[in-house]
């Protein structure tokens, strides 16, 4: 095998925790996160950056994970579907897509719920208009989106401690 | 079922969604065993052409390299749905007949090892002429791509019933008009993928996203020569089907091959690439259709020709070619109809069923009833219900019709859309359009077409559900247990369910033609009601109380009106073994179809024990100077029977609009070279609606409560995806005051059908 390239270190906190390994230059972070980590909520659907599947915050910030490259995250902090339920339960956001019937075949769910988040990290009160245009980087077959994006309406809601209308 | 349902009717959130959001979930690509080894496929680069020789000797040497398997391994296995259509050699010996075509695998210790060995292996070829479109391919002379099809005619359906040219004869008006459409995709979220596992034992297990696990493991055991209960198709988490799962591929059967050569699992994960060009993907479409009204609109004949291009193979041609009309004399009365439906091979990639499947066909068949109620001056809603099926009739090919409440979906959805104030009301180019349709709830399929359950208890009363009915997303493993929970009086998590693992579970259909809900759910239904008679019986001695005055709730047994003094279903269940008399639920259901009903030979007899019925209206404005199409709004109305969980039914809904109807409709179409080569296979170039693409959407459920389905439940969404696609069409002709006969409606297509009226007006 003639991929002897060398291998380089790469340090980054996944989920919180602290990962070490090394890595060939071309892998990329799904590949990584995937492969070696076994974290494999992360979905590939096209590995080219079409449809929004593979997507993870790397220091909160949406990414396509088949797009990036592994050593590019070195130093920071990924969050993958893995990561956002905690001690406590799932999340705001997973709650929602569970009560609103957001999730069909779940293929997206992951994409989705990461995209859904970082939305409301930088936004706490996206209307109809903006949770459409935020998710549509996102590919869902099953569910004509309109269950998805009541589902965010209603984290947004409850994030800011309202009732969902 | 007269007593109140406590769960069924219930949004109860599905039970695989926790999983689900949690990103726990596997799918077949996440699978991971000891020692897996990973396959890859080499496949065609020319569209026909005759393998001369393989060499694999040096990627046989390179290291890594585990197994290597051509055509000349297998013996020319052939697949086909149908013994008379098995024309497909499951890995090819001596000749291709698509761009893309498998030639030869190679399972190794990585994928990329995989990959860099099928460079090495030589084939060499000698390219024949290739055919890409039906008519070419029907011409005399043309390239054959099948010995015993003389001009590539792979399937005609002839159907002919009445007096046909009687009804045209007495007709008032006559109008005769050509469909087409191009070929379109599924694009499932989750590619393809396969991995198979030798066990010591003998036996294979396999995982693949399918839409019947015990079909595929048929299909297998005949192609591997091994006995049925030797392959194991699993259960595994699948990424969306659409029609796209339900036939046989190379693929399952290459990963078996290799993994038994090499005595390890073996994972063969597809590209988004190989996902759209080597499982299937929807048939282009020619469709002329006659028909002849009377003065009041009602049809009194109707002659329709359909070509549709099938590819390579004929995958479940006889099936694909029928089902277009099917749906149609399912939707409307029809005193006398012809039909021929041909399928072509080409040398393209493989034609198979499709959520939208027929675009070109029903959405003729709609636009056609408006254009002739304007002639008639008619309003088309009028004419809808004039031709509407209704319960008791029997189609013109022998069904009964046992429940159905189309004219109820035409006319709610047409009230909320405000049909009455917007037809011939709206400015210019601005349109609203009605579309209805009909599908079956499976067909018949022999011995295969009957779904089995059973159900076991544990001593602290919790049950296990047993079912072959597979989840390929649209929510079926929520269903068998909302029904289990719903008869035993259990909380839904209080029931395991062990579905599609053909090691476990008994017989059924699967899940394709719309059947799951009607055979499995009902299958569920029965044995749980067995396993609650068994507890009764038990219950009734101890309580000394009447088996009849029984409930089960809230995981008690007791008298009707006094739950305090019950007894909890997991104390039933250890009586029951102190007693032994073990409670073991079983039940089965077989659908009531006509088995001498066949597809080609004999199309006549009950297809389906009940259909489903949908109305869909569509508000669009297009804009002149571009073409393009604005949805302003869906509204969608569907008998579904009964809405076991309206939340999943809702779903499905605006699902099936979003495929059928916004995507199917307004955009999606594969393009070719001249080779042909599919030009768009993935999503940068293939375009599926996106949320900011989705107009507003009102979900309509009606409930006409068929006598046999589970709690009157039939199925849910299908006969939207394609009513919805037919009303947009109507909206934009509506919209721009002539007929798009081309679709689907993207801006080029719009604006040829606004400049060929705009022309038509000057030279009149
Ligand atoms: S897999 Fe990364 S965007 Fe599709
Ligand atoms: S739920 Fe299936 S792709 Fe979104």
């Amino acid at each position: 095998m003639s991929l002897a390239i060398k291998s380089q270190g790469l340090r980054m906190t996944v989920n919180g925790e602290p990962v070490e390994l090394l890595v060939q230059p071309h892998e990329t972070l799904l590949q990584v996160l995937r492969e070696r980590l076994d974290l494999t909520g992360v979905k590939e659907g096209c590995g080219e950056g079409a449809c929004g599947a593979c997507t993870v915050l790397v220091d909160g910030l949406a990414r396509r994970a088949c797009l990036t490259l592994a050593l590019e995250a070195d130093g920071c902090s990924v969050l993958t579907v893995e990561g956002l339920a905690d001690d406590q339960g799932l999340s705001i956001e997973q709650q929602a897509f569970i009560e609103a019937g957001a999730v069909q075949c779940g293929f997206c769910t992951p994409g989705m719920l990461l995209a859904s988040h970082h939305l409301l990290e930088q936004n706490p009160r996206p209307d109809e208009a903006e949770i459409r245009r935020h998710l549509s980087g996102h590919i869902c077959r099953c569910t004509g989106y309109a269950k998805i994006v009541e589902a965010v309406s209603n984290a947004a809601a409850r994030k800011r401690g309202e009732e969902p209308s | 079922m007269s007593k109140q349902e406590w769960l069924i009717g219930t949004r109860m959130p599905r039970v695989d969604s926790e999983p689900k959001v949690r990103g726990e979930v596997q799918f077949t690509a996440d699978i991971k065993l000891p020692r897996m080894l990973h396959a890859k496929v080499l496949r065609s680069p020319y569209p026909h052409a005759r393998i001369k020789s393989i060499d694999t000797t040096a990627a046989a040497a390179l290291p890594g390299v585990k197994a290597i398997m051509t055509g000349q391994d297998t013996a020319g296995v052939k697949w086909g749905v149908f013994r008379y259509t098995r024309d497909q050699q499951l890995l090819p010996v001596d000749r291709v007949r698509y761009v893309g075509e498998e030639v030869a695998a190679v399972a190794a210790v990585s994928p990329e090892i995989a990959a860099q060995a099928l460079e090495l292996i030589e084939v060499k070829y000698e390219p024949l002429p290739a055919v890409s479109d039906i008519w070419e391919s029907m011409a005399d002379g043309a390239p054959q791509l099948h010995d015993d099809h003389p001009n590539n005619i792979n399937v005609h359906v002839a159907i002919e019933v009445g007096d046909v040219e009687e009804g045209f004869a007495k007709a008032h008006l006559v109008r005769e008009d050509v469909f087409t459409a191009p070929e379109d995709s599924y694009f499932m979220t989750e590619p393809y993928a396969v991995v198979a596992n030798p066990r010591p034992d003998g036996s294979l297990e396999l995982w693949m996203p399918n839409a019947a696990p015990h079909q595929k493991a048929k299909a297998l055991s005949n192609a591997l020569v091994m006995p049925l209960n030797k392959v194991i198709v699993r259960k595994v988490a699948i990424g969306g089907a659409f029609g796209g799962r339900s036939d046989v591929f190379p693929a399952e059967f290459i990963t078996a091959f290799l993994a038994l050569k090499t005595r390890r699992p073996v994972k063969l994960v597809y590209t988004r690439e190989e996902n759209s060009v080597a499982t299937r993907q929807g048939h282009a479409l020619f469709t002329t259709i006659k028909t002849g009204v009377d003065a009041e609109g009602r049809v009194l004949a109707r002659d329709i020709t359909c070509y549709m291009d099938g590819g390579a193979y004929s995958s479940t041609g006889p099936i694909a070619t029928s089902v277009p009309f099917l749906c149609m004399e399912q939707t409307y009365r029809l005193p006398a109809v012809r039909y021929n439906g041909y399928r072509v091979y080409t040398n393209k990639p493989i034609g198979g069923m499709i959520r939208i499947h027929g675009r070109a066909f029903a959405g003729g068949v709609d636009l056609q009833l408006d254009m002739m109620a304007q002639e008639l001056g008619l309003d088309p809603l009028q004419v809808r219900l004039r031709n509407a099926r209704q319960p008791g009739d029997t189609t013109p090919t022998g069904s009964y019709v046992q429940s159905c409440a189309l004219s109820q979906c035409i006319q709610q959805a047409a009230e909320a859309a405000g049909w009455a104030d917007k037809y011939g009301k709206l400015p210019p180019y601005h349109g609203i359009g009605l579309g209805t349709n009909s599908v079956q709830t499976g067909f018949p399929l022999g011995i295969r077409g009957g779904s089995q359950a059973m159900i076991k208890f544990n001593e602290d009363g919790g049950a296990t559900v047993m079912s072959g009915v597979v989840d390929n997303g649209q929510g079926n493993d929520n269903m068998l247990v909302q029904i289990a929970a719903e008869v035993l009086g259990l909380d839904p998590g209080h029931i395991q369910l062990i579905s599609a693992d053909t090691e476990a579970t008994a017989n059924d259909p699967g899940a394709y033609s719309m059947i799951a809900t009607f055979a499995g759910g009902n299958a569920v239904l029965a044995a749980a009601e067995d396993a609650r008679r068994q507890i009764f019986e038990v219950a009734a001695e101890a309580l000394e109380a009447h088996v009849d005055d029984l409930v089960a709730q809230d995981s008690k047994v007791f008298v009707a009106g006094a739950p305090d003094k019950g007894l909890p279903v997991g104390k039933v269940i250890r009586m029951a073994l102190i007693q032994g008399r073990p409670v073991i639920g079983t039940g089965s259901f077989t659908p009531k179809v006509d088995h001498r009903r066949e597809w080609l030979s004999n199309p006549a007899g009950q297809l389906s024990e009940t259909f489903s019925f949908g109305a869909s209206v569509a508000e669009v404005r297009v804009d002149p100077e571009t073409g393009m199409v604005e949805l302003l709004g869906l509204w969608l109305a569907q008998d579904c029977g009964r809405a076991l969980n309206p939340m999943v039914v809702e779903g499905q809904f605006e699902g099936g609009a979003a495929m059928g109807g916004v995507g199917g409709m307004l955009r999606e179409e594969h393009r070719w070279s001249d080779t042909p080569r599919c030009l768009n296979p993935t999503f940068l170039e293939y375009k599926v609606p996106l949320a900011c693409d989705m107009p507003p959407i009102e979900n309509i459920i009606v409930e006409s409560m068929d006598p046999t389905g589970p709690f009157g439940a039939k199925e849910a969404g299908m006969s939207i995806a394609m009513s919805a696609a037919q009303a947009i069409i109507g909206a934009v002709s509506n919209a721009i005051g002539a007929p798009v006969y081309d679709y689907p409606l993207t801006p080029d297509r719009v604006l040829r059908a606004i400049r060929a009226k705009q022309d038509g007006e000057k030279q009149s």
